[in-house]
């Protein structure tokens, strides 16, 4: 069954106030041009999910998309340097941060995978965040009594993923670091991926290396190249530094609607 | 003269011990180049983990943008992402972990989280991202800061975004270590003095023996010089 779609219909499928699980890391294999349609289409409410985020979260927050943003870190890393609209967002109380350690993410996204309400973790001993956030607490072990902290499940109402492969059933091969990717089409009630190729019928059926993300759990394709610029896609591109620049450089959101339009797919 | 950027790659080195498991994250070159430059010379063995997943890269081509990007999958003979590495972590297996903050206090305090109230922060900060799981399941957690200021060494954080097994702080003028619970100085970078360290730190310092740290050495700058061609170990200071 083919679930070839465009942008414009995949990203208008996807209610106000969704719960959003976005795929890479930082400036890597972030869904770009996804994010760019959500914030096109004017989405309010999102509520964002992901270990480590950096223009994708920033441009959702500058677009005025969002409402709460569950990660572990948010920031374009050392030479691109921090997500000011974020960071502003947060600090005017537009947007809640909660904050989490990566790994309380990867864990929360584990216990919607397995259909649990928590998950058990170490650490967390002494740190202020779980005072702060109502999604750790304190968890007996019933065996030994030993005291550990529980992290909430997350279950996204969508993972949105760029990938380098993918079919038009929905088979998708991420060439390179995965990150938390295949985790989130798991953990996720649907899947919308984009995709830098679309490759024939029989493509993984013939190939070793086998889609790491399997039809049955993905709602829409869309065929995006370069839909993770001006972040890096691994085998296809680099980061484009003039245009995470120009993107950092716009004053508001209309800088945004109109930097938007020049660079509809 | 030395530069505090290679100062601070060649102390982080020398803390990394031959066949251990050593982890950084993103933003983190300076660990990233520090774990090569050990492993080009005394800790051959040390197995180098890092958020995409390649085991021990074979001399990367480091990029710019990102210290968690495919160049350090490439090379790599063996995957073992960024999940697989926190699990290492909670069973025990993980040796060091390389971590940052804004703020650090002298009982191994760190806060990478806000500055301010939490809910309404005065600073929103990226997060501790792997820190408050790291800190307290890593043998050790070594710090390092390219900033040493007042407000960055301070009696009292704003916000603990965790405690635990701290063992180290690298910065541009100093190395602290913690003794009993209490971070104290262990040595005073050749470029700086006990007096600029103290008048920078806003605890009061503490020394059981106090040494200089030991320059970089020619081959310590001729490995940094292979690993990181494009100088990436100075972006922080930039």
């Amino acid at each position: 069954m083919g679930k070839l779609t465009d942008l414009k219909q995949a990203m208008g499928g996807i209610p106000d106030g969704a719960l959003i699980s976005l795929g890479g890391n930082t400036l890597n294999r972030a869904p770009m041009a996804a994010v760019m349609e959500l914030a096109r289409q004017g989405k309010r409410g999102l509520r964002l999910v992901k270990t480590a985020g950096g223009m994708d979260v920033d441009l959702l927050c500058l677009a005025g998309c969002v409402e709460s943003v569950d990660a572990g870190f948010i920031s374009c890393e050392t030479e691109f340097g921090l997500c000011q609209n974020y960071r502003r967002a947060v600090q005017s109380g537009a947007v809640k941060a909660h904050e989490h350690a990566c790994y309380t993410v990867i864990s929360a996204l584990r216990a919607a995978s397995c259909g649990i309400p928590f998950m058990p973790v170490r650490g967390l001993k002494i740190s202020d965040l779980v005072a702060v956030n109502d999604y750790f607490s304190p968890v007996t072990d019933p065996f030994t009594g030993e005291t550990l902290n529980a992290v909430k499940a997350i279950r996204p109402d969508v993972a949105i993923l760029h990938v380098q492969l993918a079919d038009e059933d929905g088979n998708a091969r991420i060439e390179g670091p995965v990150y938390e990717d295949a985790l989130m089409a798991r953990a996720a009630k649907e899947v919308i991926l984009t995709a830098e190729r679309i490759v024939g019928a029989g493509f993984f059926e013939n190939a070793q290396d086998k889609a790491q993300i399997p039809h049955f759990l993905v709602r829409a394709v869309v065929h995006a190249p370069r839909g993770a610029a001006p972040g890096a896609c691994p085998g296809c591109y680099g980061v484009n530094g003039e245009d995470i620049r120009a993107f950092q450089k716009l004053d508001g959101a209309e800088a945004l609607t109109a930097w938007l339009q020049r660079r509809l797919p | 003269m030395i530069r505090p950027c290679d100062m601070m790659a060649v102390e982080m080195a020398r803390l990394i011990r031959d066949g251990e498991t050593v982890f950084h994250g993103v933003s983190s070159h300076l660990p990233l180049i520090a774990v090569l430059l050990a492993k080009a010379t005394h800790a051959p063995h040390a197995v180098h983990l890092n958020i995409p997943g390649g085991v021990d890269p074979e001399s990367p081509r480091l990029q710019a943008f990102t210290s968690a990007g495919d160049d350090l999958w490439e090379t790599a003979a063996a995957q073992f992402p960024l999940m697989d590495v926190f699990d290492l972590s909670m069973r025990g297996g993980l040796d060091v972990a390389f971590l940052s903050g804004v703020q650090f206090d002298n009982l191994g305090g760190v806060n990478a989280s806000v500055i301010g109230e939490y809910a309404r922060p005065k600073v929103r900060l990226p997060g501790g991202a792997g820190s408050a799981v790291l800190i307290p399941t890593a043998k050790r957690a070594i710090l390092w800061r390219t900033k040493h200021d007042r407000r960055t060494f301070t009696e009292k954080l704003d916000f603990v975004t965790a405690r635990g097994n701290v063992s180290d702080i690298v910065t541009p003028l100093c190395s602290f270590t913690m003794c009993r619970g209490e971070l104290i100085l262990k040595s005073v970078h050749p470029t700086s003095s006990i007096e600029e360290v103290a008048e920078n730190t806003g605890f009061p310092i503490r020394y059981l023996q106090l040494a200089a740290t030991q320059p970089p050495t020619d081959e310590e700058l001729r490995r940094l010089g292979e690993i990181d061609p494009q100088d990436l170990r100075s972006l922080e200071f930039r």
